[in-house]
């Protein structure tokens, strides 16, 4: 019987299960506005959470395992707004929805942001995060990911570096309030902070390292930028200057996906230098030579090694001879895989970006891979790995020579080769043959004939960087979880520097010499956090999170370790008399590199301890509280540990009964933050006192010195920041934006002060200024037109108000900005222009005349008289997208602008100054002449008295010039090809576009660029002197068409 | 409950790491090495104090003569070095590095001093070894000072009771916004250090300073403050001891020896592979290589003076004059040398100036005449062209100051002398075409010294 009922019984179930099996099924396909495929969108049941699934390639999703009913489902995809669908799945079998179409979000509301050490959904965060995607960042073809940035996101500065290759840009969020300390913002790729030393080589050629641009901008998933206290404070004593959070690409589609994607491209100067040519130098020359009352022919001074009768012989343009048209290539191809249990993403690049000046150009190959593995429901592992290798073949520039030289001492009297053979004479008449027909004219030194310096010298910096982490999930029951997290962050440059014929050079070497600099940063970091989500009741939901980390960084340098010719050891970092770079050697095992050492001073550590703890109630109200402790062999014994809380709070007003059924607001959110961060931007040991010993002092004994005095008090530096902002969305989000206020006030301003010289102690290191950031930002997009036409507009603007509050009771040239004549004036600006005042070209003698302190006209230039005139900081920056879709074709221009703020062209003190052995620019014909003359440069004189000064190139502010611009920062015009077509190919997507970059400028600036991040000397210059070109090569315009396409 | 445990463990964790503070301490790395270890042992502190030596000679082995001269008469224009050039025209402005990086000298060495002077008892030196190092200290903090003062302010005389502003005289290693004292406060703490000097310094010490050091300094800065008598007195101190000679050779600057006539000198010092050449500036601007032409060159007008007697060795033997008309200029070979000892305090200086002292003060004319014709007879090698013993004081003082010229030439003298006997002589002095007293006399300081309190220098150079 009982064997009766029970077979009885599994009939029956087998039936119902059948039943309910065919009941339980439901198709359709997901299409993005164009009607292409969304493969890899999310199907959710909304009233059954566990229960959902992903599109296929082709958008196509089957959905089972839902109890049958009427159900919704929620549609949602990265980039597009989700949407609902009611379905009748009530009646069993199969349930067949229409293709349905999701649209772009531009508010994105519902994505979620990555706030370090976590995700938040941006609805609920109270932070300022401005997120940008993977499409933002490689929309214009950049070596640098940060460039890509410029335009795009409000409160964010990006001045894009010079034309060289992969020269660094200067980014600053909200202002800068750092002045001796690294301005920059801390950058956090895959949870890992970074290496971000820009100074490895020093400014060595016109150019600093650039530690971006090892970083493959393909490869990145997308950038969160945190800019207020509630999410830096998390960050603790580096989050002060905001934070850029990298996340790179991870396998996220189900099955196996390709990507591939090349470029080609050309690249020329935004404006070419105009110099003059040699008539036009020599006319001025001897306007200049009778001007002083000279008579007879002139002369050259003994800097301009030839005749006035040879110097007609030539006319070189030196500038035509160091530029040309650069060629950029790049390709990249990826892998990407995902399903339940693991998902992988395989990225392998190659990028050839050549610049336009001769012989430079940035070459990297990368991969990439990062991946996922589901060990079980409690554990799941990660894996980031990514080497790259950056070889930067590297020219001199600005200052140091190539177009730097042809714009200032390669004058175009000077012929590139002799045009006949040259020979000395001995006192018995004997002569010599000193140079033959064709060789190179070195007469003024190698420096001054751009031609020979680049032919003649080999100089590459190739490096390595590695960053790699594993990461550890383990959940151990619902809603606790664990995360450790382990990373290696290598970062090694060998900097290899052939020249022939190194006494050329002013090298006292034997024949060709070929120099290696090894450098290796190591960088070793590691968290653990622990968070827990209390879902106390239907409306009131508290998550925890409690971390530790740890990190350390060290550099270490080698060299040849060898016997001098006294036997005694010795380190060296060159190899004489050989025909080729050290890498080229065939016997270069003869020489060791390994010699690795520490660097000294160059190793600290951090130990942090941090928490956050976020309330939401109603799932419209947020309250966020965070605290960290940092602790760092960066700071003084007395200061060992820094404490950082921040407190913020959300209000989702839309939601309240009063604005829920507005017609107009369909989203508005309050929040507002209040915190304290940090930044820690300070050398290692720049608290230690420093003593060295040395062996060769006086009377052939050893001395102890002082170098550096103790401060152990020296500490981060601390921002007190308010933030309130209002997230906005209207009519149904076609309009979406944000406004922000934010008022930042920092102390204990890190200072590398010049003391008095009295005090007998040379610089060191004092936490004593104070600093005010405040502003306004404002972002607005609005899709203009949807449906088959769209039109999509992006603006944003900020507008920053900066001001140096305290300097401690130093004097103005207690801290400066380099050579570039930007001082520390409390009430105006970091970076303030402190200048002589020009007045005017005296109309009857032709002299200059300046402003005395008391604003008196004089005729001497004095220093005494510099008062604060200009500002490299501008007073409002932002950008303006447009965006035009029609079926397959797209049309996109970005416009970035800076208004107010000055630019200081430094060369022009030379330039347009005493007349001497550098170049003038053609502007100088806008000279006094003879009285009566309205002229805005002064009477032509090689006496630098004339212009009323002892020094030969006098600072004024003649040379400063406002620095508003507007510039088309990209034009792409796209097209993607039909989805029939790209089948037929056996593709799933294929797009060409055709982009030009920095097509157009609008400037008022009478220089080559507005926008110019020239080389600095250290941090201090970094952040004191943007915006001053001495020479500096002008950016790059692109011409680049792409191709990408999946499979 | 599970949770409870598992965040209670968690929680304990992170407290247990809060244990690691100790990862953040780690020495210095390198060869640098903090004060505590520096200056562990009593040996530390010598080195320490051989540390000021070496600033010493650093601004003292051709740096201080050098700008000295150029502001003076007998260089010409140091044409392509513009910091040079400022110090030649008389408007030296506070960006100045070559001034800038003089200036910034001597107060590494008086820190130093200071230092040790502030230390000294906490080390178990015998109260003969304290002496003698506080002595150093002194004698060096006074030194360094006295070569500011020179340069950085209006000299003795300039106001009648020196009320006028001197240089931050500091006698503490502490840090602060400081203003400038009286040049008469000035003098006070340089005569107190000198006398704390001559007092505590051995008679012998090597190649370190010495009682006669400290009196030969103090003798040269009441000379220039019109203590004539007291002046003389000490240099007769100094020459009545006899262990200094004027030998016969007119060149002290020798190379790996002290002249038999110095006082106290910088020292070179090479030996097989080390090389510790402290003679750098005058090498390197004076020498001309390759019939080159030097950057510090003298002057026709100064040649001229000297070029009619040929008899006169020193003219013969360290001057050429090269060049034609009007491109004339002066080769000075006195150095011509890779390296040599810089005599500091010598006796040809200390004979001319008690010469000159006596004469001015009515002392002992006779001994002036015989250390006037002592600096001839070795220049002419005979006492043909010597002084009559019947020769006035005024008849001294010139000769003094005509055989001062020429022998102290490169040696930085020229300037102060000629503003002693503007500011205390009352003398009609043009340094060139610029009044002894103007602005620009005075190399302007640094930028780094001005604040609130620390008045600069009159800018605008003597226009």
């Amino acid at each position: 019987m009982n064997k009766y009922y029970k077979s009885l019984l599994i009939a029956v179930l087998s039936v119902f299960s059948f039943q309910s099996i065919q009941a339980q099924t439901i198709t359709g396909r997901i299409l993005d506005e164009l009607g292409e495929p969304l493969p890899g969108a999310n199907i959710l049941v909304k009233e059954q959470p566990k229960i959902g699934t992903v599109t296929n390639f082709d958008g196509y999703y089957t959905l089972t395992g839902f109890s049958p009913g009427k159900i919704t489902l929620i549609v949602s995809f990265i980039g597009y707004a989700d949407k609902q669908i009611e379905v009748d799945a009530s009646s069993g079998g199969e349930v067949k929805v229409p293709p349905t179409k999701l649209e772009e979000s531009s508010n994105n509301l519902d994505e979620v942001v990555v706030v370090g050490y976590g995700v938040q959904r941006k609805r609920e965060s109270t932070g300022t995060v401005v997120s940008l995607d993977s499409k933002d960042i490689n929309d214009i073809p950049t070596p640098s990911f940060e460039n890509a940035i410029q335009g795009k996101a409000p409160g964010v500065q990006i001045i894009t570096g010079s034309g060289l290759a992969a020269s660094p840009s200067i980014v600053r969020i909200r202002g800068i309030s750092s002045i001796s300390a690294a301005g920059d913002p801390l950058y956090v790729v895959d949870g890992i902070p970074i290496s971000q030393d820009f100074f490895t080589n020093g400014n060595s050629g016109g150019m600093n390292t650039n530690p971006l641009a090892s970083i493959n901008p393909n490869d990145i998933e997308s950038i969160d930028i945190l800019k207020d206290a509630s999410a830096t404070a998390i960050y603790g004593s580096r989050g002060a200057n905001g934070v850029i959070i990298i996340t790179t690409k991870r396998g996220r589609q189900k099955g196996l996906k390709f990507g591939f994607t090349s470029t080609l491209g050309v690249s020329q100067p935004t404006k070419v230098p105009e110099m003059l040519n040699s008539s036009e130098y020599l006319q001025l020359f001897e306007e200049a030579w009778i001007n002083d009352e000279n008579t007879g022919t002139p002369s050259f001074p003994s800097s301009i090694p030839m005749s006035w009768e040879e110097a007609k012989k030539y006319d070189t343009d030196w500038v035509d001879q160091t530029i040309g048209t650069g060629f950029k290539q790049f390709y990249d191809f990826n892998v990407q895989k995902g399903s339940k249990d693991y998902n992988y993403y395989v990225g392998l690049s190659y990028d050839i970006n050549e610049s336009y000046l001769l012989g430079n150009s940035y070459e990297r190959l990368s991969g990439r891979f990062n991946g996922d593995y589901r060990v079980n429901d409690k554990l799941k592992i990660g894996v980031s790995t990514s080497l790259s290798r950056g070889d930067n073949n590297r020219v001199d520039a600005a200052w140091s020579g190539g177009l730097g030289a042809a714009m200032s001492t390669a004058l175009p009297i000077y012929p590139i080769y002799y045009d006949e053979d040259e020979y000395s004479f001995d006192g018995n008449g004997d002569s010599t043959l000193t140079a033959s027909k064709g060789d190179y004219w070195l007469k003024a030194g190698i420096g001054n004939n751009p031609v020979a310096n680049r032919e003649l010298k080999s100089w590459r910096v190739r490096e390595y960087r590695s960053i790699n982490s594993v990461n550890v999930n383990y959940t151990p029951i619902e809603n606790l979880s664990f995360i450790a997290n382990g990373s290696y962050d290598y970062m090694g440059q060998i900097e290899d520097v052939h020249l022939t014929g190194s006494e050329l050079h002013g090298f006292e070497g034997i024949g060709g010499v070929a120099f290696r600099s090894p450098r290796q940063i190591h960088n070793y970091s590691g968290f653990v956090t622990g968070s827990y989500n209390w879902k106390i009741n239907e409306d009131n939901n508290i998550t925890f999170l409690l971390g530790t980390e740890y990190q350390q960084s060290q550099n270490y340098v080698s060299g040849i370790t060898t016997l001098n010719e006294d036997s005694l050891l010795t380190t060296i970092n060159y190899v004489l008399d050989v025909d080729d770079p050290y890498y080229n050697l065939e016997n270069k095992e003869n020489y060791d590199f390994d010699s690795t050492w520490l660097e000294p001073n160059k190793r600290f550590n951090f130990l942090s301890y941090f928490t956050r703890v976020n309330y939401s109630y109603k799932n419209k109200y947020f309250v966020q509280g965070v605290f960290r402790t940092d602790g760092s062999s960066k700071f003084g014994p007395n200061k060992r540990f820094g404490y950082f809380p921040s407190i913020s709070g959300g209000w989702i007003m839309s939601e309240e009964k009063f604005l829920k059924y507005n017609a107009v607001v369909n989203y508005l959110k309050l929040k507002a933050s209040y915190g304290y961060v940090g930044s820690a931007g300070l050398p290692p040991n720049a608290w230690r006192s420093i003593y060295a010993v040395s062996n060769t002092g006086y009377n052939n004994s050893q001395i102890v010195y002082p170098t550096l005095l103790e401060n152990p008090n020296l500490q981060w530096e601390s921002s007190t920041v308010f933030d309130l902002g209002v997230e906005y969305g209207l009519l149904e989000d076609r309009i979406v934006g944000e406004i922000s206020y934010y008022h930042k006030r920092s102390k204990d301003v890190f200072l590398s002060i010049t003391p008095p010289s009295y005090n007998g102690t040379g610089q060191f290191w004092d936490n004593v200024g104070e600093i005010l950031n405040e502003g306004v930002e404002f972002s607005i997009t609005s899709r203009n037109l949807v449906g088959e036409f769209q039109w999509t507009t992006n603006f944003n603007i900020a507008y920053n108000y900066n001001e140096l509050v305290s300097i401690g009771g130093y004097s103005e040239d207690a801290v400066s900005g380099g050579t570039n004549d930007t001082r520390t004036v409390v009430g105006k600006p970091v970076g303030t222009n402190f200048l002589v005042r020009f007045s005017h070209v005296d109309e009857e003698t032709g002299a200059p005349v300046y402003l005395d302190i008391n604003g008196e006209e004089t005729l001497t230039w004095d220093p005494k008289d510099r008062v604060a005139v200009g500002k490299v900081l501008p007073d409002a920056i932002g950008g303006i997208t447009n965006t035009f879709r029609y079926r397959g074709l797209d049309l996109s221009f970005l416009f970035v602008y800076s208004i107010g703020g000055n630019i200081y062209d430094s060369s022009s003190k030379r330039q347009l100054g005493v007349v001497d052995e550098w170049n003038k620019t053609p502007l100088i014909f806008d000279r006094w002449q003879e009285p009566g003359d309205e002229a805005t440069y002064a009477k032509l004189t090689l006496d630098r008295t004339n212009l009323g000064s002892t020094t030969p190139w006098i600072n004024t502010d003649l040379w400063l010039h406002d620095a508003s611009y507007a510039r088309l920062r990209n034009l792409t015009i796209g097209y993607t090809l039909p989805r029939k077509a790209v089948q037929r190919m056996k593709l799933t997507t294929c797009r060409i576009s055709l982009t030009g970059s920095n097509l157009l400028t609008f400037t008022n600036y009478p220089g080559i660029d507005p926008e110019i991040a020239r080389d600095f000397e250290n941090a201090t210059d970094r952040n004191m002197s943007p915006n001053i070109s001495y020479l500096t090569p002008p950016q790059e315009k692109t011409y680049t068409l792409s191709i990408n396409l999946t499979f | 409950m599970k949770t409870i445990k598992h965040i209670a463990f968690f929680a304990a964790f992170v407290l247990f790491l809060s244990a690691c503070e100790k990862v953040l301490e780690f020495p210095p790395e390198g060869m640098n090495i903090e004060e505590e270890e520096a200056l562990a042992t009593k040996d530390d502190v010598l080195k320490f104090l051989n540390g000021i030596y070496d600033v010493t000679a650093n601004f003292l082995g051709g740096r201080y003569q050098g700008i000295a001269d150029v502001l003076g008469d007998d260089l010409m224009k140091p044409e392509g070095n513009n910091d040079l050039i400022e110090v030649y025209d008389h408007n030296t402005t506070f960006f100045n590095t070559s001034t800038n990086g003089y200036y910034s000298n001597p107060y590494f060495g008086i820190f130093r001093a200071n230092r040790i002077i502030e230390i000294i008892d906490d080390y178990d030196f015998s109260e003969s070894e304290k002496q003698r190092i506080d002595g150093e200290c002194k004698f060096l903090r006074a030194l360094s000072h006295q070569k500011i003062m020179e340069l950085y302010a209006q000299p003795p005389g300039f106001t009648s009771d020196n009320s006028h502003l001197g240089i931050v005289y500091k006698t503490q290693s502490v840090s602060g916004i400081l203003s400038r004292g009286t040049l008469a406060e000035n003098l006070s703490l340089l005569l107190s250090d000198i006398n704390d000097a001559i007092s505590q310094l051995p008679e012998e010490n090597g190649a370190y300073a010495t009682k006669d050091a400290a009196r030969a300094l103090k003798a040269k800065v009441l000379f220039q403050m019109g203590s004539y008598q007291e002046s003389a007195d000490l240099v007769s101190t100094i020459v009545n001891s006899g262990k200094y000679s004027l030998g016969t050779d007119i060149d002290r600057f020798l190379q790996g020896a002290n002249s038999p006539e110095a006082v106290w000198s910088i020292v070179s010092f090479v030996d097989g592979s080390i090389i510790d050449v402290r003679s750098g500036f005058f090498n390197g601007n004076y020498k001309q290589f390759n019939n080159g032409i030097p950057l510090l060159r003298a002057t026709p007008d100064f040649y001229n003076i000297y070029s009619a007697d040929t008899a006169d060795k020193r003219i013969i033997q360290f001057f050429e004059l090269q060049g034609l008309t009007p491109d004339e200029f002066v080769v000075c070979k006195k150095f011509d040398k890779d390296y040599f000892n810089v005599p500091v305090f010598h006796l040809t200086d200390l004979k001319l100036l008690r010469a000159e002292a006596l004469a001015e003060s009515g002392g002992d004319l006779s001994l002036a005449v015989q250390d006037v014709n002592d600096i001839k007879e070795r220049a002419y090698g005979h006492s043909a062209n010597n002084l009559q013993a019947t020769a006035t004081a005024s008849e001294i003082i010139a000769a003094a100051q005509y055989e001062r010229r020429i022998e102290m030439f490169g040696e930085g003298d020229r300037i102060q002398q000629l503003k002693r006997r503007g500011a205390i002589e009352n003398e009609n002095i043009f340094i060139r075409t610029n009044p002894w007293n103007c602005n620009g006399m005075v190399i302007q300081f640094p930028i780094s010294e001005k604040s609130a309190i620390f008045e600069m220098n009159p800018s605008g150079g003597c226009n």
